[in-house]
Parts: C-alpha cells; structure tokens; sequence
C-alpha cells in the first residue's frame, strides 16, 4: 500500500503546533476596507470641528468687541455699554473662548487620523485629547492571528466634545436670556429694553448668541459621529 | 503530522465583557431614575412659584410668579420634556440590561441624551442668568434687584436651578457610560 502524502501548505506557526491562520487573507481584505472608511468619517470629522471652531471663535469675538457709545448724555442713563457690564456677557465670552481653544487643539489629532488613520496613540494623551486609534490589549492568544479592533475614535473623544456642549449651550442660554430681557425689558420687574436706545450693541450681541447655538449643533453632530464610531464593525 | 488546533486556557472573553456591560447598563438605569427625579422637582419647584407681597402702592407690581419672565416658562418647558424623555428611556435601558450587545440603540440613546443634554443646560443657564440678576441686579442697565422684596420667591427660583444642574452632570455621565458600553470589544 502506498503512502500517499497530501501536502497542505504548512506555516511556521503550524509547524509549532499552534492554531492556523485561518482568518488571514479576509481579515487583510478587511483591513483595508475598514482604513478607508475611517479616513472618511475622520475627514468628515475634521471638516465639522473646523466649522465648530470657527463659529465659537466668531461668537467669542462677536460678544467681545461690542462697544457703543451713545452721543448724547443725561443725568440719570450711562450711555456706554460693553460686554463686560453683564457678568452674563464675559462668562460667554470665556467660555466660547475655551470651547474655541479645544476645537482648535483637537484640530492636529483629527488630521493625524486621516493621514495614518489606524496610528497607535501615545496613552497618556487618551484622557485629556482625542486620539486616532487605540490598539486594544492583546493579552488573549487567541486573538492575536485576528486583526485587532481599531477604536479610531476613542472614549475621550465623545467625554470632550459633550463637555464642550455643555459649556456652549450654558453660554449660549444664559447669554440668549439676557438678550431677550434687552429686546423686550420686562414690566413685572421693572426691567426697562436697553436695545431700543444700543441698537448696534444688541445686534452684535445677538448674533453672538445666533453663532453660539449653531456651534452647539455642530458639536452635537461631532458627538454622534464619534459615538457611531466607536460601534464594532 | 499536522498541529492541532487547541486553544489552551484561554478564558472565554465575551462572557467577562458582556458582564461589565450589564453592569453598566444597570448604572445608566439608576442614574436615568436619579436624573428623572431631579428634573421633575426643578420643574415643580419652579412651577408652583407665586408670592403676593402684602402691600402695594402705584408703581410696582406685588405678585411674581414664574411665567412673569418667560426664561422660567422655557426652564419649566425644558425640564418637563426632559424628564418625559428619560421616563421613556427607561424601557430603552432596560433592554440594554437584557441585551448588552446592542450598539445601534446605544447609538440613538447618545443622540437624544445629547440633545437633551443641550435643552438642559440651556434651560438652566437662562433661569440661572435671570435669578443672578434678580439677586444683584445691575447698575449700568438699571435694572433692580426684584429678590429684596421677593424673599420667597428668590429662595424658590435659586432652590429649583440646584435639580437642574444635578441632572446635567447626570447627564454628562449618562452618554459618557453608553459611548464607554459601545467602545468595549466584543
């Protein structure tokens, strides 16, 4: 009886007695596909943090420059007014300021995902910025012949961006509050409507406001896309 | 003779995370009751506002109530849709306890918490501006400081803004657990 041997293509891993790479072929094609989507969704996450940026910057600078000097004088009115004779103004201000400096912090990281989209990150930069990937521990054995999961958005990602929300929105509310009180005074309180004598003043202060809430809507949008991006797939 | 392939004492990981994700799951539940309470006693606190000063003369009005400044008809809208929000959340996170893989629910659950989260804070940082004013006033604006005669009805308007605040970091909190139940590997 003859010994036929079949030869099935034997790898140094199967040599040593260890699983085979069964999964190796697909998981590469896999790979590849999974890079150029997360190059989109980066690229699209790029261009949604610059428009935030640049809202909360035109907000931070709307509300800041306000000055108006009425002309004329009597002895019971001051007829100057400035973002900083409301508390309310210049909390806006600091905080559309610090929404704008994260934005534009978290600017670099979101371009270094697009151009090396599957980059590991340093660690100690995962809690305070956004990183591209994070190669999850490969302690398991038996996922190492597996290509590891690439969360390219990570956990602090979503944690800052609704930080930021936060801090718009409360930026935004209160400032939209006074502004209203501006417009249209308030009888109960004896609230008298400055706008009708600053009418430039109001107007900058109210599209501060405007600017603000649409940096809102942008940064909400920012905190869904990552979500969704952290899904399995 | 070709290797076996064994997998020698590797713990099965699907199990652990899935545990872990239960776990979170049950957190979101309590934190979703702890948030429902504290909305609803702002928007009652702020609701039930209505102090009639006993003495009047010609000038100025005597009796304040919350819808005399719209800020706390927002704030009182605000906190009540949110709190009916995360009444009906709560099936959504009961599901999550049954079935802790789900990741397209998780999803939509951080869309809305995220909205919410935005209507919250509005809400409250409006009521917040308004009872800052009523409690200092402002000189440039001339606008008076209504909290030196309304006494109890400052107390009340300051007291409510505590609920709200309490359910925006529980809401923080909320969308940070779900976005950490959706990055964990399954």
């Amino acid at each position: 009886m003859e010994k036929t041997e079949v030869e099935v293509g034997e790898t140094s891993r199967e040599r040593k007695g260890k699983a085979p790479l069964l999964a190796e072929t697909p998981a590469a094609l896999g790979h590849a596909r999974a890079s150029g989507y997360k190059r989109g969704v980066s690229i699209f996450d790029l261009i949604l943090r610059i428009c935030a940026a640049a809202a909360a910057l035109g907000a931070a600078v709307a509300m800041g420059t306000t000055q108006q000097t009425l002309p004329f004088f009597t002895q019971f009115f001051q007829f100057q007014a400035s973002y900083d004779d409301l508390p309310t103004f210049s909390f806006f201000v600091i905080a559309m300021a610090i929404v704008t400096g994260y934005l534009v912090l978290s600017i670099p990281f979101s371009i270094v995902c697009i151009v090396r989209p599957l980059a590991k990150a340093p660690r100690f930069l995962l809690i305070l910025f956004d990183t591209c990937a994070n190669v999850e521990d490969i302690d398991d054995m038996s996922q190492t012949f597996i290509t590891p999961q690439h969360k390219f958005l990570t956990l602090s990602n979503v944690n800052d961006v609704q930080l930021a929300v936060a801090l718009a929105t409360s930026a935004g509310g209160s400032s939209a509050a006074i502004v209203y009180l501006a417009h249209n005074g308030n009888s109960g309180a004896n609230w008298l409507a400055i706008c009708q004598q600053f009418d430039n003043f109001c107007q900058r202060v109210s599209g501060a406001v405007v600017a603000a809430f649409i940096t809102v809507v942008l940064l909400i949008l920012l905190v869904v896309l990552s979500a969704a991006a952290l899904r399995k797939h | 003779m070709k290797g076996v392939a064994v997998e020698l004492g590797v713990k099965d990981p699907s199990v652990r995370r899935t545990g872990v994700n239960r776990g979170v799951a049950v957190i979101d539940f309590i934190l979703r009751i702890i948030a429902i309470t504290a909305t609803l006693a702002s928007a009652i606190a702020m609701g039930t506002t209505d102090e009639t000063l006993p003495f009047f003369t010609q000038f100025i009005r005597f009796r304040a109530k919350y819808d005399d400044l719209p800020m706390f008809t927002f704030f009182v809208v605000a906190n009540s849709i949110a709190s009916a929000y995360l009444v009906l959340s709560l099936a959504l996170s009961i599901f999550h306890i049954i079935k802790s893989g789900a990741q397209n629910s998780r999803v939509v659950l951080i869309f809305f918490d995220a909205g919410m989260l935005a209507l919250v804070s509005a809400g409250a940082s409006a009521a917040a501006a308004i009872v800052y004013l009523a409690h200092k006033g402002n000189t440039r604006t001339n606008w008076f400081a209504i909290c030196q005669q309304f006494n109890s009805f400052c107390e009340r308007i300051s007291g409510s803004l505590i609920g709200s605040f309490v359910a925006m970091v529980v809401l923080i909190l909320l969308i940070l657990l779900s976005a950490a139940a959706l990055s964990r590997r399954y």
